[in-house]
């Protein structure tokens, strides 16, 4: 039969070293040196909203953008192709024709509108894009009062964003606080990089 | 037989009272805000810093917070301890600071007056703290069964019995003292340490520090503070004795515990490290010895803070365990020695 064998654990007796050890509050006195270096060292909080701002890599996914080519036409030729791989049907697109040269082709969004409050950032549609022009992009302070606002529209979207393309990010910068009637934000000074370790 | 002397000393007496009195009411608000900061900063955070530059109006933001809060006394509470538990805490750390030196005579500038720096010089000082420190418990007990709620109550009752234990052993490193210094007399006590830190108690070896260490763990539970902040342990009693209390109500225990935190460490420096004594003795370069005073003190505020956000919190028995098997028979032991060494 197979007869268990029980390991019996001697529980080791405190030898003098450990006794002196005790005396001297040797395991308190490694715990408080602990806790006073790191009172001593640098915090690691970003003080976001107040002074500083974390700008996200390139690969950030947050709010979305369309781009222009580099005569200022609309890249977007309103294909809807973004609104099939959206997964969350949260983009409006509607066509129109223009030959004015508004786009880069004959066919413009008349519409092109994004809900926000539905968007799951997955990038779909910035992968279904044929000429590029949708992206997402760096900004990721998305809150609003209203659910309306959660809506952008083209002319919003149009508009350059507030990190641009090729900046690298990564860093935490600058920034300062903004109150303004249209909202709280966080405007960050780019070239004023802020180290933390 | 009223003169004007007469008169003129009673309203010097009134003028420290009041002046020491608000010194004692301000300091939790600074408290508060630093002992925020230093955990900030020892969890590598930066604590309050919105209300302010660097947060420094943190305090006064909680306190009309705390004004404005509903007072809440609970359904079945008993309603007059309910009421007089917050002050039943409150008085007694206010009167200790009655007996504790915080410097030597001064002169009064343009007139010849000497000044104490201290309200009374009781020649039964250090019996008097130890008596009215430990008549703060009752408002611990008295708010943990007057809540009517089991963590109160559990809370109150953990409170009794440490303080109980710890109120020996603290006696006892009182008593340590005593024998060193020939007197019951905190300003004597002090007296007899000036000189520079090496006539400090602490450095009389090799009893001094055993005393001293006696004295802060005991300290450390009477007030309690972590490593011994059984009575409104978090984690099993959600927040012990003053669970149902809110509001201001709160806010008078909070500082209660603030100012004992103030009162233990002035007893450690009047009783171990020389009071208001400058540390270089004959080499002093002039600081005046009430600053020495505040800077100790300020230390030992610190230092308690500190081990609160390093160490976690014994168990109940453990405490137990450390009070009676361990302090007080080192606390014997010490007794003998010191009589050993003063003969």
């Amino acid at each position: 039969m197979n007869e268990k064998k029980v390991k019996i654990v001697k529980r080791d007796t405190p030898g003098a070293l450990d006794l002196a050890k005790k005396t001297v509050f040797l395991d308190f006195i490694k715990g408080l040196s602990i806790t006073l270096r790191y009172n001593l060292s640098r915090s690691i909080t970003i003080r976001y909203p107040d002074e500083e701002k974390w700008i996200p890599y390139p690969r950030f996914r947050g709010a979305h953008t369309l781009n222009r080519d580099e005569e200022g036409r609309e890249l977007c030729v309103a294909c809807e192709l973004c609104v099939k791989a959206c997964p969350t049907n949260c983009i409006t697109v509607v066509p129109m024709e223009d030959d004015t040269g508004k786009g880069i082709a004959d066919r413009v969004a008349k519409v092109w509108e994004v809900d926000l409050a539905r968007c799951f950032f997955c990038g779909y549609c910035e992968d279904a894009c044929p000429t590029t022009a949708v992206r997402l992009g760096r900004d990721y302070e998305l809150a609003c009062f209203e659910l309306d606002k959660a809506r952008k529209t083209k002319e919003e979207l149009l508009k350059p964003q507030s990190v641009p393309e090729d900046f690298e990010g990564g860093i935490i910068v600058q920034a300062k606080l903004q109150r303004t009637k249209s909202g709280i934000k966080v405007k960050p000074n780019l070239w004023k990089k802020k180290e933390k370790k | 037989m009223v003169d004007t002397a007469f008169i003129v000393e009673v309203i010097i007496i009134w003028i420290k009272v009041v002046v020491v009195a608000l010194v004692l009411f301000s300091m939790p608000l600074a408290l508060t805000w630093i002992e925020r900061k230093v955990a900030g900063h020892i969890q590598v955070r930066l604590g309050p810093f919105r209300v302010g530059p660097h947060g420094i109006l943190q305090a006064f933001a909680d306190m009309v917070k705390m004004l404005f809060k509903e007072d809440v006394i609970p359904d079945r509470a008993d309603r007059l301890l309910f009421k007089i538990a917050p002050l039943l805490m409150m008085v007694p750390v206010f009167a200790i600071f009655v007996a504790i030196p915080f410097g030597d005579k001064v002169t009064l500038p343009f007139t010849d007056r000497e000044l104490t720096l201290y309200i009374s010089d009781m020649n039964v000082g250090i019996i008097y703290v130890l008596a009215v420190s430990g008549l703060a418990v009752y408002g611990v007990i008295f708010g943990g069964w007057a809540s009517n709620s089991k963590y109160a109550l559990l809370g109150g009752l953990r409170s009794s019995a440490q303080m109980i234990s710890y109120e020996v052993v603290m006696t006892f490193a009182a008593v340590g003292v005593v024998m060193l210094a020939n007197s019951l007399s905190l300003v004597d006590i002090v007296r007899s340490q000036s000189g520079g830190f090496w006539h400090w108690n602490i450095l009389y070896l090799p009893v001094g520090p055993v005393w001293f260490f006696i004295f802060f763990i005991a300290g450390l539970a009477e007030l309690n503070r972590i490593p011994f902040d059984l009575p409104e342990d978090e984690g099993t009693l959600a927040a012990g004795y003053h669970v149902e209390y809110s509001g201001m109500r709160f806010a008078f225990f909070m500082l209660g515990e603030y100012v004992a935190m103030v009162s233990i460490s002035a007893l450690a420096v009047v009783l171990f490290f020389g009071g208001w004594d400058d540390p270089l003795g004959p080499f002093a370069f002039g600081i005046p010895p009430i600053l020495w005073f505040v800077a100790k003190v300020m230390v030992f505020i610190y230092i308690f803070m500190w081990i609160r956000f390093t160490l976690p919190r014994y168990r109940y028995d453990q405490l137990m365990t450390i009070g009676w098997k361990v302090l007080i028979p080192i606390s014997m032991a010490n007794v003998l020695v010191t009589g050993f060494m003063r003969i």
